[in-house]
């Protein structure tokens, strides 16, 4: 019966941010929380190993008081408990604090068979998560996983990577990165969103973390953030007329030489 | 802290490490120590520049089950700067090597200075949709996307070789590797690119792409979901933030709604035209030229004009 503990991030939805033409720097005022896409997969993938062979899923987040709002919306997709770390060190958190804080955290909380986190989160994408809390923790470590299958503390991970497939086969407790493909997230029904409201949800100071300043400080900083603006023509035609508009175009694609 | 360190364990891309690296060491005026598996590698590595080449000789394969030992390594020389081949094995080595150092370390790094004594590199935010200026004290780890960088010219003297026995992680054991069987189209090489998106209502219908492909003289790529969740094409034929980046003279988007994610792959193209039966897509936005229309009209007529040229 594994002890599954899962990562996740909290972060602004990137459909919703918007970059502003006078200075190009990204307006996020009306973006939206959401758990990272891939760290959806790392939850259903815990959830779906737990729904066959029992054991327990727990979820672990840091984030700016922000984290509150994902705490339903955790529990609602499989997590018996949810323990959350909000302070204001992640407002700039490189994923160098990030993994000492979930690392520490995750010493406190005792130990789980498998730790996983999404490939990478949907704001940053440092894809860096899954091996430094390996080195922290001094735990094997799998990225990149698509398939898992657990058999008594047996775990077997199918990794895909760029040119190839391969298994890697290691006795947990280990950490695992997985892919965007291991699963199809599953839409919370509305009893598990019921239900969710009766999960614990269990606060996590990080005061009582033990961390020095040092390790709450990020070693990368952001000296500018500047949205891609593509400098493209932008000629587009509209006619009703389909005949007339592909006429248009293979003109124009003619005259950049490209017929 | 002295030296700069390079890893990949991908030959070309391990090449393209020296470019940024013999660059650094212009400004930090610190020796290139290229990190190895092969001797093969080690050789050309040594002639392209890298002033010293460690051969790292292990039972294992696994570049990831290096990671300690290359972190060894990295750290007994007190190393400034540690630029990785940025596939997924070399993520993983980078992230475990960066998190030992107690570092830094910048994922996907489009370019690289120093600023001051701190390594200013360049990479994308939110799937594209920003550029990010990064700043890491020393000592600071990088990793680099394939075909960033050319790989430098033989260098006038070459470099010395040296062979250290690595032990390998042994709590990992792998097994069954699969080679992708590949239908060989390098979508990343090609100077025209007809690419299908979820316009397309069902598979058969992508025949009015490749028709269209077929009288461009293009090769057909596709949008994520086209790949990895109908199964349409196969995913060396995606195009996006976690697929391929293309850079062809044409980027023909067909039903494609041009999200960021996708775009990110596609938008260093020369030309992009989009047709789309959404006038507010945002693939217009991103397109040179475009066609507001129903794909299942405009292709054949387009298809029809061009091979008629």
């Amino acid at each position: 019966m594994p002890k599954c503990l899962v990562c996740y991030k909290w972060t602004l939805d990137e459909k919703d941010i918007k970059i502003k033409p006078e200075d190009l720097s990204l307006d996020t005022s009306r973006a939206k929380g959401k758990i990272s896409d891939f760290d959806r997969n790392a939850i259903e993938e815990a959830t779906l190993i737990v729904e066959q062979q029992r054991g327990s899923v727990h979820a672990l987040t840091y984030g700016t008081s922000a984290v509150q709002q994902s705490l339903k919306d955790v529990l609602s997709r499989g997590p018996d408990t949810v323990y959350w770390i909000a302070d204001g060190s992640a407002e700039t958190a490189d994923a160098c604090v990030t993994a000492n804080v979930l690392a520490s955290a995750i010493r406190k909380l005792g130990s789980y068979d498998l730790i996983l986190c999404g490939e990478g989160s949907s704001d940053l994408f440092n894809q860096q998560t899954a091996a430094r809390l390996a080195a922290l923790l001094g735990l094997p470590c799998v990225t990149y996983v698509e398939k898992l299958s657990v058999e008594g503390d047996t775990v077997k991970a199918t990794r895909k990577l760029a040119d190839c497939t391969e298994v890697a086969t290691v006795k947990g407790p280990v950490v695992l990165s997985v892919l965007g493909t291991i699963n199809k997230p599953r839409i919370p029904s509305l009893k598990q969103v019921l239900g969710a409201a009766k999960k614990p949800k269990k606060e996590i100071k990080i005061a009582d973390l033990g961390l020095s300043p040092e390790q709450l400080q990020p070693k990368s900083i952001h000296k500018s953030v500047k949205g891609f603006v593509a400098k493209r023509k932008n000629t587009v035609y509209k006619e009703a007329n389909a005949a007339a508009n592909v006429g248009k175009l293979t003109s124009s694609l003619a005259a950049e030489g490209l017929l | 802290m002295a030296g700069i360190f390079i890893f990949s364990e991908d030959s070309a891309l391990a090449k393209q490490l020296l470019t940024p690296a013999l660059d650094l060491k212009q400004s930090l005026s610190q020796s290139v120590t290229a990190v190895t598996t092969t001797e093969a590698d080690a050789k050309e590595l040594a002639a392209l520049g890298a002033d010293k080449v460690v051969v790292l000789q292990s039972t294992s394969g696994w570049a990831e089950g290096l990671s300690e030992a290359i972190y060894n390594l990295v750290s007994t020389a007190g190393a400034a700067i540690f630029l990785v081949g940025g596939t997924l094995r070399g993520k993983h080595v980078a992230a475990y090597v960066a998190a030992n150092l107690n570092a830094g370390m910048s994922t996907d790094a489009r370019s690289l200075k120093i600023e001051g004594d701190k390594l200013l590199s360049t990479r994308l935010l939110y799937a594209g949709l920003a550029l990010c200026d990064e700043e890491l004290p020393l000592p600071a780890v990088a990793t680099i996307p394939p075909r960033t960088f050319l790989p430098p010219n033989a260098a006038a003297k070459a470099g010395t070789i040296e062979t250290v026995k690595a032990e390998a992680d042994g709590r990992v054991a792998i097994s069954d590797v699969t080679t992708h069987a590949g239908t060989g189209v390098d979508i990343a090489g090609v100077t025209k690119l007809v690419a299908v998106g979820r316009g397309f209502g069902k598979q058969e219908d992508l025949k009015l792409a490749l028709d269209l492909a077929a009288a461009l003289n293009a090769e057909v790529a596709c949008s994520r979901p086209v790949a990895e969740d109908e199964h349409w094409l196969p995913i060396e034929r995606y195009v996006g933030i976690s697929g391929h980046t293309v850079k062809p003279e044409l980027y023909l988007a067909v039903g494609i709604s041009g999200q960021v994610q996708h775009m990110v792959g596609a938008r260093e193209s020369k030309v992009i035209a989009a047709i789309n039966n959404d006038e507010h897509a945002p693939i217009f936005e991103a397109a040179d030229y475009g066609i507001v229309g129903d794909l299942y009209e405009v292709l054949p007529l387009l298809t029809a004009a061009i091979t008629k040229k």
